[in-house]
């Protein structure tokens, strides 16, 4: 599950040699995103930063699995998946609910590449770590900003750390949950959305935080 | 209009598709054509109290059984519908 380039190999074609198979992993954002500011000047209200390079694993139960699931995951992660809408730490990986008997696991570094024997009684695994785009939000306006394209309450007292929720924004489904706050107390949105739909929600997104001014970045490091 | 989904808590109507009427069950396979025929193309046009199927596709996808007023937008109740996760499977 490691993102780096794959390395060619090549084939004899009469003389020429041809690349026969060759990669790159690109960030959905590769072409959108410029790192800087953006929008209106001085502090900037809202500061959005792609995570890039992370691990998804999507986690199902098969038919009639469900309690089998749960077991293997708390085996597995020493604490219980979530099973309501919410987004659970473990010492190596964030499980986020995705929908009733379903969950992602979220980490770095390949650390989940042999996740499957823990699942093999009980749940269906698929790989989405190229097929997802994952944004941090975060900054005195991150809640403001949100609002404009989200029907989700997002008050900390109804969207506390720990939330999640499986919902729409801009007509395209997302992953949204609030993680740990910043180090200076401000709330932290992660959202999750398809690769396909990254350019399309992350200019969408600018066009809602312009106003408050953005602070653009990204970073290899989950928060 | 707002659907309360069992899994995902209350959202707005944009999230969900309407499927339609959740009465009709599918024949035996020897029923014969009159029933294919009426569960294929026969609905009843409701002026009330109807059950429909929903599906939640902009959030946990998952299918809704949602018992609504058609007169007044009235909700009900609503319920996980058959497929709807691995445990949580209404008949």
């Amino acid at each position: 599950m490691s993102s780096s380039a794959i390395p060619s190999s090549t084939i004899r074609m009469e003389g020429a040699s041809v690349a026969e198979f060759s990669w790159d992993v690109r960030s959905p954002l590769d072409r959108a995103l410029v790192a800087g500011a953006y929008g209106a000047r001085g502090d900037a209200g809202v500061s959005l930063t792609e995570i890039r390079d992370f691990d998804l694993v999507q986690v199902m139960a098969r038919r009639g699995k469900a309690v089998d699931m749960a077991k293997a995951a708390k085996a597995r992660f020493g604490v219980a998946a979530p099973q309501t809408p919410k987004a659970v730490e473990t010492p190596d990986a964030t499980l986020i609910w995705s929908g009733p008997d379903q969950f992602f696991v979220l980490s770095k570094g390949g650390k989940h590449a042999a996740l499957a024997p823990a699942f093999a009684q009980s749940a269906s695994l698929s790989d989405q770590s190229h097929a997802r785009v994952l944004i941090s939000i975060s900054g005195v306006k991150a809640r403001t900003m949100l609002a404009k394209l989200s029907s989700i309450d997002l008050h900390p007292d109804a969207f506390p750390v720990g939330a999640a929720a499986a919902t729409s924004m801009d007509h395209t489904s997302v992953t949204l949950w609030r993680e740990n706050d910043r180090a200076d107390g401000l709330a932290v949105f992660n959202l999750l959305a398809f690769a396909t739909f990254a350019e399309s929600l992350w200019h969408t997104m600018l066009d809602s935080a312009a106003e408050y001014g953005v602070a653009i970045g990204h970073s290899e490091e989950l928060a | 209009m707002r659907i309360v989904c069992p899994f995902c808590g209350e959202r707005e109507l944009g999230e969900f598709s309407y499927l339609g009427d959740a009465k009709p069950v599918r024949p035996a396979a020897d029923a014969g054509e009159e029933a294919v025929y009426e569960y294929v193309y026969l609905r009843d046009n409701v002026a009330g109290v109807m059950s429909e199927n929903w599906y939640h596709g902009g959030g946990c996808r998952s299918w809704l059984k949602v018992t609504r007023n058609t007169l007044t937008h009235e909700i009900s109740a609503v319920e996980a519908a058959a497929g709807a996760g691995a445990r949580q499977v209404a008949k």
